[in-house]
This record gives C-alpha cells, structure tokens and sequence, in this order.
C-alpha cells in the first residue's frame, strides 16, 4: 500500500471520527435539554403531588400507591353564585369567577395550602397533604381569614366597576384521608378521598344555615392556637352525620394576645 | 456547559452579609483544615464557632464510608436542596479531584442512571431521604442500606454526611453565599495542568475508627452517641458545644430554635430534650406547648418572637429566594454576630433533627 492510501485512509477515518464526535456532542446537548426540561416538568408537578409520589412516578410509572394521612381541609364556595351568573354576560361572569379562583389560591398557597381541585366556583384545598405540617391547622385558618380580607377587597374592585359583591363560605375540618393517586387511565391526580373531606364541604354549607363566612369543626378547633377569636355555633344536623355537628365561627386572629 | 445549565437554574438572591475581617488565627485553622481559604470564610467570621464546626463538619470526619462517596453524597444533597453555593463548589471540587464533566452532569442528571455500584446508588438515595425527611428514613430503609453492604457505622456515617451537607446548605443559603471563586479557576490552564497535585491536597483521607468523646453529656448525646466509632462523633459533639457555649444570643433561644425544627422534621427525642431544656430555662410547660403549637408566645423576646416561627421555615423549602428574602427580613435590626449565630443554630437543629433518624425504630 502506497503512503498516499494510508494518508487517504487516515483523513478517512480522522473525517469520520469528528462527525461521529459532532453527532455525540448534539445527542448529548439534546440530552441535557430534555433533562432539563423534565426536571422543570418534575419541580411543577411538586406543587401537585408529594415529591416522592412524582418520583415514584417518574420511577416505576403510575400505580395504586396511597397513604393514610391527618390533614385539614378547607372547602370554599360562593354563595348565590348561580344566581348571579344569571343576570351575567358569559365572559362577565368567567372573569369575575377567574379573579376571585386567583385570588383565593394565593392567600392559600401562601399560608402553606394546596389548592387540589376547583369545583365550578368551589375550592377545595388542603393542608398537610403535600408535606408533613405540624402547624397545618393554624395555617389553613390563617389562609381563611386571609381569603376573606382578599375577598372585601376584590368586591370593592367590582363594585367600583359596577359589578356586584361576592359572598364566600369556608368550611374547615381536620381529620385522617386517603390519599394517592386517583383517577382514570386518561385523567389522573393527586387527591384525597374520605369522610374528612365530605364533613369540610357539609361545615362550608352550614355557613349558610349560621349566617357566617367561616366555620370550623371541633377538630379544627382542638389543634388551634388558641388566638384565634372563635364563637360556637348551635350543633347543626348534616347529612351523613348522626349527630349534630358542632362547629365555631371565625372572628379574626389576636396576633398580640395569648394562646391559653 | 452542562454544569452552568444546571446551576444557571438555581435561583438566588444578593448576599446577606458582606466580607468582613477573619482573624488571624481562625484563618490559619480553617486553611490548615482545608487547604485553601473558602470564600465562605470572611463571611461567617465574627462567629467562629461556626466557622469551626463548617469547616469541621464538611470535612468527611469518617472512618467506615469512602470519603469518595461522601463527595457524591454532598453533590446530591446539596443539588436536591437547590444550594447554589455548595451544589458550584462542590462540583469544581469533583472537577479537580479528576471527576469528568460528563460523568459529574449524568450523577446531576439522575445518579440512579448513572455508572454506580448498586450499593452507592443505594446511598445516595438514603442521603437524599435523610435531607428531605418527608418521611423520615426509618429502621427499613437502614436495612436496605445493610443489605446493600454497608455496617451500621458506615449506615450512621453516611446519615451524618447528609446532614452534616444540609447544615452546609442551610447556611450557605441563608447567607446566600455568593459563587465560590473556585468554580471558577477549574478550567484555567495552569489548574488544569496543576490539577493531579491539587487534587492530591484536596483528597480526602479514610480516618480511623475512634471511640466517643469523653464527656458526652452536653445537648442531644443520644444523637452523638449513634455516631459511635466515627470521628464525626467528636466533630458532632464539639460543633454543638461551642454552639452552646457562645453567648451572642441566649441559650434558651437556641433551644427553642431546635424545638420548633424537632417538631417540624418530627423528631420526639429532640423535640423532648428541647422541652426539658426549656423548662429548666424558667419556662412552664404550657408555655412550652403554646410556643411550639403556635410558634408564638408573650414569653419570647423580640428576637425570639422573629426567630421562633423563621425556624419552620428552614426545614423545607421549594424554592430558595423566598426563604432568603424571609432571612433578610428576620436579620433586620439584628447584628451581623447575631444574625449569623441565628442562621448557625437553624443549621445546627436542622443537621441534628435529620441524624436523629439513627435512633429512631
């Protein structure tokens, strides 16, 4: 073999060498950016679901996974919202009700809560569901009463606009759930089942039998820094309770008194 | 390229403090511990305890675990805690250790893909628990670990290089710890080419085994004493003592700090000797349960009122700035000696509250 073939035999190869090279470097760039890609994807399902069960997801796929755990769950509805949809364009009343879902979910996400479902204009969120949360109950009924003072402010920007006022009800309950993955092979979330969840959405309608905005069970009450102004309400018949269900109406917080 | 990616996607905010004199004798320490002055340094200087027990408790004090193995336990503790300072430095202290950059951005990436024995992906999964201790790690997953080989000492050491990482994290965060200079001198030529001697210097040696140190009855020896046989029992004993011993902020401060941590990462036996504590400090017991149920009380000072209910957020959080923006507002009005001995007993209470999972069943 002459020099000159093994000179072309090595620019040949030297040739093939930097493109298997420039092909290695663009799979792994692709690599990064889809790496990085599911890490965002993976940080924004964490605001969702626990961060293990994403993992445990992203690991071994989806599964019947599920735990019991104690949270508090507060159930949050408009009274009278139908009604008022009524009198209402249909691009009125969603903007209205999309200002109003907003604003509630940032006065609960940030007193530590998770906003699990919207239910037309029911909101459900819990507390101590995503992360232990010793202190949930306080937080969920801190995130209540800044709810209702993101509500007179939010009405007094409708009716400046000549728009009407909204009227909430919040209902709190502290109990055991189950919680997992739940759903359909074509929609599935990170939600809680369970009697907990059913008394806290009864305890929001009972705002409507006391006249009040926020209401809590005797659960709720007993995990409760006892700054919380609370007045109790007449034991009221639910359905699916047995007996009547007692609960406190929430007046406002004293951050300067005592919790005894 | 990978790297910056990654690091690029950490946010963070201005640093708390500014550089401030180191003096002589603690500069020499820290430099004979480490090698090198860490940029950390002048900015934890007023209070040398916690520069001690930094430069003390990242240092690999093990004698059963690869101290190789506790780089890449730092690296995924401090990556999963979002630490921009620690997650740089500790990656251009890979680099400079020989790691390559391919190999240090796939363990990035998911170490469970990456080329490690089954028993080091085993580890670097139980550290990661230990940092995120929700749920805590519990007797099962030790028992993992043993069956992946590793003994009881080096299952507790490797328990005390996760949090002895979290601690790390937890201050350099709260200080918001500008990049060290280091990340940037890995890929200058003359380091490159110095990098085998360097690397020499910054390897870690494996210690040998030593018994408990004597006396062992300051704050939280059940914690200390799971380190049994490890030189991080000494380095763990000493860090909490001279925390203790510091008068910049009251003890009984420092002590409700590690209630509240203790109750947030549920650890009862800590939670249980804070109480104790506290109640030989001159506080009721209710007072103790109204400030650990509400992270309020009439008893607490002024400090106290901004430090009890700042600690919880220590424990967990998503995102870094809002825990430091958080850390700018409780620093206000504090000294940069109180500021930093604060930021140092969160870090503490949250380092032990996670080696506590040794005791637990």
């Amino acid at each position: 073999m002459s020099w000159a073939a093994v000179l072309v035999a090595l620019a040949a190869l030297a040739v093939q060498a930097w493109r298997t090279r420039r092909t290695v470097t663009g799979l792994e760039q692709r690599l990064e950016a889809a790496h990085r890609e599911l890490e965002g994807l993976q940080r924004a399902f964490e605001r969702f679901a626990p961060a293990e069960v994403v993992e445990h997801v992203i690991a071994e796929g989806i599964s019947a996974r599920s735990e019991k755990k104690e949270i508090t769950v507060l159930f949050a509805d408009l009274k009278g919202f139908t009604e008022l949809g009524e009198g209402l364009a249909p691009a009125e009343l969603v903007t209205i009700l999309n200002g109003y879902l907003a604003r509630m979910s940032q006065a609960i996400v940030e007193h530590r809560g998770h906003v699990s479902k919207f239910l037309g204009d029911g909101i459900l969120a819990l507390f101590g569901a995503l992360e232990a949360n010793p202190w949930q109950t306080n937080d969920a009924i801190h995130a209540a009463l800044a709810m209702r003072g993101a509500l007179a402010d939010y009405n007094a920007t409708l009716l400046a606009a000549g728009r009407p006022a909204l009227e909430m009800g919040v209902g709190v309950h502290r109990g055991p759930v189950v919680a997992g993955l739940i759903g359909s092979e074509g929609l599935m979330e990170y939600g809680v089942i369970g009697r907990t969840v059913n008394v806290a959405s009864r305890v929001e309608r009972l705002t409507r039998t006391h006249g009040v905005d926020i209401l809590i069970t005797e659960a709720a009450r007993t995990a409760l820094d006892g700054r919380f102004r609370l007045r109790p309400m007449p034991p009221a018949a639910v359905k699916g309770i047995a007996s009547a269900l007692a609960t406190f109406a929430v007046e406002g917080f004293d951050a300067g008194g005592t919790a005894r | 390229m990978a790297a910056s990616a990654v690091i690029a996607d950490m946010e963070w905010e201005e640093s708390l403090l500014p550089p401030m004199p180191v003096p002589a004798d603690l500069e020499a320490d820290i430099r004979r511990q480490f090698g090198v002055v860490p940029g950390w340094l002048a900015r934890v200087a007023p209070t040398p305890w916690l520069a001690r027990a930094w430069a003390a408790l990242v240092r690999n004090p093990v004698a059963h675990v690869p101290p190789a193995l506790c780089d890449l336990v730092a690296l995924v503790v401090s990556q999963d805690n979002s630490c921009r300072y620690c997650f740089g430095a500790q990656r251009a202290v890979l680099r400079l250790l020989g790691y390559r950059e391919a190999y240090i951005a796939r363990l990035e990436r998911d170490f469970l893909v990456a080329e490690l024995s089954d028993a080091d992906q085993a580890a670097l999964d139980f550290a990661r628990r230990v940092s995120r201790a929700d749920p805590r790690p519990s007797r099962p997953d030790r028992e993992r670990l043993a069956a992946a080989g590793f003994s009881a000492p080096a299952v507790a050491e490797l328990t005390f290089t996760a949090a002895a990482t979290v601690f790390a994290n937890r201050i350099a965060t709260l200080l918001a710890l500008p990049p060290e200079p280091l990340e940037k001198m890995v890929d200058r030529p003359l380091v490159r080419l110095l990098r085998p001697l360097i690397a020499r210097r910054l390897r870690k040696q494996l210690r040998g085994p030593e018994p408990l140190p004597h006396p062992n009855d300051g704050p939280y020896a059940p914690v200390v004493t799971a380190l049994d046989g490890s030189p991080a029992a000494r380095v763990l004993r000493r860090a909490i003592d001279d925390a203790w011993a510091s008068e910049v902020l009251p003890r009984r401060t420092k002590m409700l700090v590690f209630g509240v941590v203790a109750r947030a990462l549920g650890c009862a036996r800590s939670e249980a000797e804070s109480r104790v504590a506290l109640e030989r400090e001159g506080f009721a017991a209710r007072d103790v349960d109204e400030i650990l149920a509400t992270l309020a009380s009439p008893r607490l000072d002024a400090h106290e009122a901004r430090l009890v209910p700042f600690a919880r957020e220590t424990v967990r959080y998503h995102r870094t700035v809002p825990v430091q923006r958080r850390m700018r507002e409780v620093a206000r009005g504090l000294e940069p000696a109180e500021t930093l001995e604060a930021i140092g007993v969160v870090a503490l209470a949250n380092a032990v509250c996670r080696l506590s999972v040794l005791l637990d069943d």
